[in-house]
């Protein structure tokens, strides 16, 4: 089976464990507070929003950021591809989609990344009298939407004295979702909040679209370490490589990216290889197999994008 | 003014954004493209959202009752991020997220249930070392060294006397016959229906009454009512009447 597969069954294993442990009381705390006992790690977010909502020091907190950060910066984003519920509901609601509306989505994204490919390979080939060139290549700030959701959230919890973002983060309502309706059912806990949370949740998960790289903060707070995380990033072995060995557009790892990265022409994506979550989808897409995700990225190989194109195959 | 913090930050932000990872000089001539300025809508209304909500703070809210640790409730407030710890740990389950209709500011911070059981301070199940107060992480809940069943007041019971079949002349005692803490005593203790009256001095909210209260749960008791006839509040409020 795929990997990019593996890793939603990955997160719903991991979802349904922990939400069966918080109903039966293993007592393994959910994404917020993971750990076993007393010893539990603090969710990064909620550790910066409390320490600045009570403008003080707390160790678990500080440690928590600083464990989480190595982790980063080691692994980028697996987080969101491996172990966040919200990811697997943004998969479960693309599913819900009618196929038509999902074909008439591919299709659109296919004809975008090709236009992207055909233009950079005719720049390099020389000449392209006849590019409509609406191709602009996207403009990547240090700073994006997400930064400003989190620079709220911390704001909002500094002078309001309370970590608000809380109240409203998608992983908390998934699993205050499971308890709340196990509540309802077990226990005839009646309140608004069976309804509210739910219908928060699916409002940032369906109306808000593409909340992981557009809303989210805790994807901010990861992106700010991942940004300098070179190790397992997907890297493209030009001498396999459709694009560079034949000239013909192909730009599948583009189209399949789950985080609008364009790994062939990085600076057409939404996002850099900064937000690569390592998910494989790409490895797993590529028709020459040409993606690896080396744990050093290999030193004085030129990955520079160039067309070269060999005999046979111009011939052919 | 928070919508004004939130553009002066806005503001501030995007000369910073200058260098493309691209590097590309032709990049940064170019037109602010429109993922950026989707990316200020978003940012800005997001941040305007999140003030919004932070301003909940204000909005008001009906006192509850807290898992032992949590009494101090603007420390609760500061700092519970509703990692739902203390729910799970209970080894009675009479801890529940907070409903909504208490107010949003709580929403889902920890309160106490008592229809089933009562908080023992989990003197059977851990020795006297509340589990909620032991595994919450961010210091939400959080006992004073001296802490003792007796000295941590979650809050304190009140019957309402309109509702109690005592005070209907049917002789019921469960909750003085049940209360751990002798903090229930009977009036009129030789008539033939003693009244059961609290005694605020000793009862430390720990719900013992309310789990074993025959109102509500019989299904016999007037119509209209929403809780039991004994119930734990918020300490303040018993004291002051209003409740």
């Amino acid at each position: 089976m795929k990997l990019s597969n593996i890793r939603t069954i990955i997160a719903s294993v991991i979802f349904v464990a922990l939400a069966i442990g918080l109903i039966t009381g293993v007592g393994m705390g959910t994404l917020s507070g993971f750990g076993w006992d007393t010893i539990s790690a603090l969710c990064p977010l909620g550790a910066f929003e409390i320490m600045l909502a009570k403008l003080t020091f707390i160790p678990r907190g500080i440690i928590s950021i600083v464990v989480m950060g190595v982790l980063v910066l080691i692994f980028g984003r697996v987080f969101c591809a491996y172990i966040c519920p919200v990811d697997v509901l943004t998969r479960a609601r693309n599913g819900l989609s009618s196929a038509k509306k999902r074909l008439q989505r591919r299709e659109k994204r296919e004809a975008e990344m090709t236009e992207i490919a055909n233009f950079e390979i005719s720049k390099c080939t020389g000449g392209c009298a006849t590019c409509s060139s609406n191709c602009k290549p996207q403009k990547h700030p240090k700073l994006d939407s997400r930064h400003f959701v989190l620079g709220g959230a911390l704001l909002s919890s500094l002078i309001f004295g309370f970590p608000v973002f809380c109240l409203v983060c998608p992983i908390g309502l998934s699993f205050a979702t499971v308890l709340l309706f196990w509540r309802l059912f077990a226990f005839g806990d009646t309140t608004i909040s069976c309804i509210l949370v739910p219908v928060m949740l699916i409002i940032e998960v369906v109306f808000l679209r593409k909340w992981c790289g557009r809303f989210c903060p805790m994807s901010a707070l990861m992106n700010l370490v991942s940004r300098f995380t070179k190790t397992f990033r997907p890297t493209i072995d030009n001498e396999k490589c459709l694009e560079t060995t034949t000239g013909k557009a192909c730009s599948r790892c583009a189209i399949v990216c789950p985080s609008d990265i364009n790994l062939r022409h990085p600076e057409y994506g939404e996002h850099t290889l900064a937000d690569c979550s390592r998910c494989r989808t790409c490895v797993d897409n590529c028709p020459t197999h040409a993606i690896s995700m080396p744990i050093f990225p290999k030193k004085g190989k030129d990955d520079k994008f160039e067309v070269k194109v060999k005999k046979e195959a111009q011939e052919g | 003014m928070p919508p004004d913090n939130t553009e002066a930050e806005q503001s501030s932000e995007p000369p910073s954004d200058g260098s493309s990872p691209a590097g590309e000089a032709e990049t940064t001539k170019k037109e602010p493209m429109s993922v950026t300025r989707r990316g200020a809508i978003i940012g800005v209304s997001s941040c305007v959202v999140l003030l919004g909500l932070g301003a909940l703070r204000y909005a008001g809210h009906t006192p509850i009752i807290h898992p032992p640790g949590g009494q101090d409730e603007t420390n609760l407030v500061t700092r519970c991020i509703r990692c739902e710890k203390c729910y799970e740990s209970c080894p009675r389950d009479v801890i529940a997220p907070a409903h909504i209709e208490y107010g949003l500011l709580g929403m889902r911070a920890p309160t106490m249930n008592y229809d089933a059981d009562y908080c023992d301070y989990c003197q059977e199940e851990n020795g006297g070392d509340p589990r909620c107060a032991a595994v919450c992480p961010t210091g939400a809940l959080t006992l004073p060294q001296d802490a003792t069943a007796q000295n941590v007041i979650i809050g304190k019971a009140s019957i309402d006397t309109h509702q109690c079949l005592a005070y209907r002349m049917t002789a019921c005692r469960q909750c003085y016959d049940n209360c751990p803490y002798d903090a229930i005593y009977l009036e009129n203790e030789d008539s033939r229906n003693p009244l059961p009256v609290v005694d605020l001095d000793k009862c430390n909210g720990c719900g013992a009454c309310e789990a074993v209260c025959l109102s509500l749960t019989t299904g016999s008791i007037v119509a209209g009512s929403t809780e039991r006839a004994i119930k734990v509040h918020v300490t303040d409020t018993v004291e002051s009447g209003v409740y």
